[in-house]
């Protein structure tokens, strides 16, 4: 009940200007190009595709603090977006959906991609199949909190 | 003209069935981000390495080359959905403000491109042999970084403009969307355009 209440008083504040939330949407767009797009570069790199004379670990270690950064500007984001109208998102399929793909990939990221793409003597199936599970993922994260508008 | 041939395209039978699809248009939406997000980090780690700041004990040759490839499959994915969201609603986009900022940022990103192509972009290795990088490579990635960040934005902002209603020929899917929000009550998040 308390959180309730909470919510709508961070809600009302975020509603009071119309520009709060484009920004806060901006950033939310432009983080996760950034991150996503730098996990991509290793899962490419994974497939084999990309920066060749670099080994994963070196990529991998290139752009992991980038895409921390990227994150974390997502996850700050992301939550003003969602306190603005805390009902509505709890409501919506996709986005309950993005939570769960987001939750999966980023202990995925940091877990079994992060062990496979730091190490250099991972098979190429095993890589393979690392790169496209990690791509996966994040792109479920992407359709899910388009589809968010569209539910 | 511009606006004639505006109704014109978004009236073709291709675009009709795109704008009247419920399915298709939103997977459009979300490949275009994909592709964003793809796009995104190549032009990200491209500039950040021409700046100096990320992937220093690799050569910017190394990493602008390798990574042209992949970048313009992210950026021929974006512009394919791109396309066909503007195309299918050309009519309201003509009117669009941001939409036409969005257009100009491109006409300047090409600029750009173009401009500093024979010093940076087509010969990084000359980069990789000079004692610092030089600083016409860096400002190359600077304004990079500044214009794609700009147009991803604009490209949101054209979802918060609401069409002139008045001067549209389309029948849109929010018209539809309204009466759902009566009936639901206001459950649908901000700025998206239907």
């Amino acid at each position: 009940m308390f959180l309730l209440l909470l919510q709508n008083a961070i809600a009302d504040a975020l509603n009071s200007s119309e520009w709060v939330f484009p920004i806060a949407e901006c950033f939310h767009i432009a983080a996760f190009a950034w991150s996503i797009g730098l996990i991509a570069i290793v899962d490419l790199r994974l497939f084999g595709v990309g920066i060749g004379h670099s080994t994963p670990p070196q990529i991998l270690k290139a752009t992991a603090p980038w895409t921390l950064i990227g994150l974390a500007v997502v996850l700050l984001s992301g939550p003003i977006l969602f306190l603005s109208d805390p009902r509505m998102y709890l409501h919506n399929p996709s986005f309950v959906f993005k939570m769960y793909a987001l939750a999966l990939a980023i202990i995925f990221n940091y877990t079994i991609h992060r062990k496979v793409a730091s190490s250099d003597s991972s098979s190429q199936g095993v890589r393979v199949l690392v790169g496209a599970v990690s791509l996966a993922l994040w792109v479920s994260v992407v359709f899910g909190g388009l589809f968010i508008a569209f539910a | 003209m511009l606006l004639s041939f505006a109704q014109w395209i978004q009236f073709t039978a291709f675009f009709t069935a795109l704008r009247g699809s419920a399915n298709i248009y939103p997977i459009v939406m979300s490949l275009h981000m994909v592709g964003i997000a793809l796009f995104g980090g190549m032009i990200l780690m491209t500039d950040l390495r021409l700046l100096g700041w990320a992937m220093r004990k690799r050569s910017i040759a190394d990493v602008v080359e390798q990574l042209r490839v992949p970048k313009r499959w992210g950026l021929l994915l974006t512009v394919t959905c791109g396309i066909l969201m503007a195309g299918s609603k050309a009519e309201e986009y003509y009117y669009n403000a941001f939409f036409r900022t969005k257009l100009i940022l491109f006409a300047l990103v090409i600029i750009q491109e173009l401009v500093f192509y024979r010093s940076v972009y087509a010969n990084p290795a000359a980069l990789d042999s000079s004692p610092g990088i030089p600083a016409n490579a860096k400002l190359a990635a600077a304004l990079s970084l500044l214009l794609w960040t700009s147009i991803a934005c604009c490209g949101r902002g054209i979802g918060y403009i609401e069409p002139p209603l008045d001067k549209i020929h389309a029948q849109l899917r929010f018209v539809n969307t309204a009466a759902l929000v009566d009936a639901r009550g206001p459950s649908l998040p901000k700025g998206w355009d239907y």
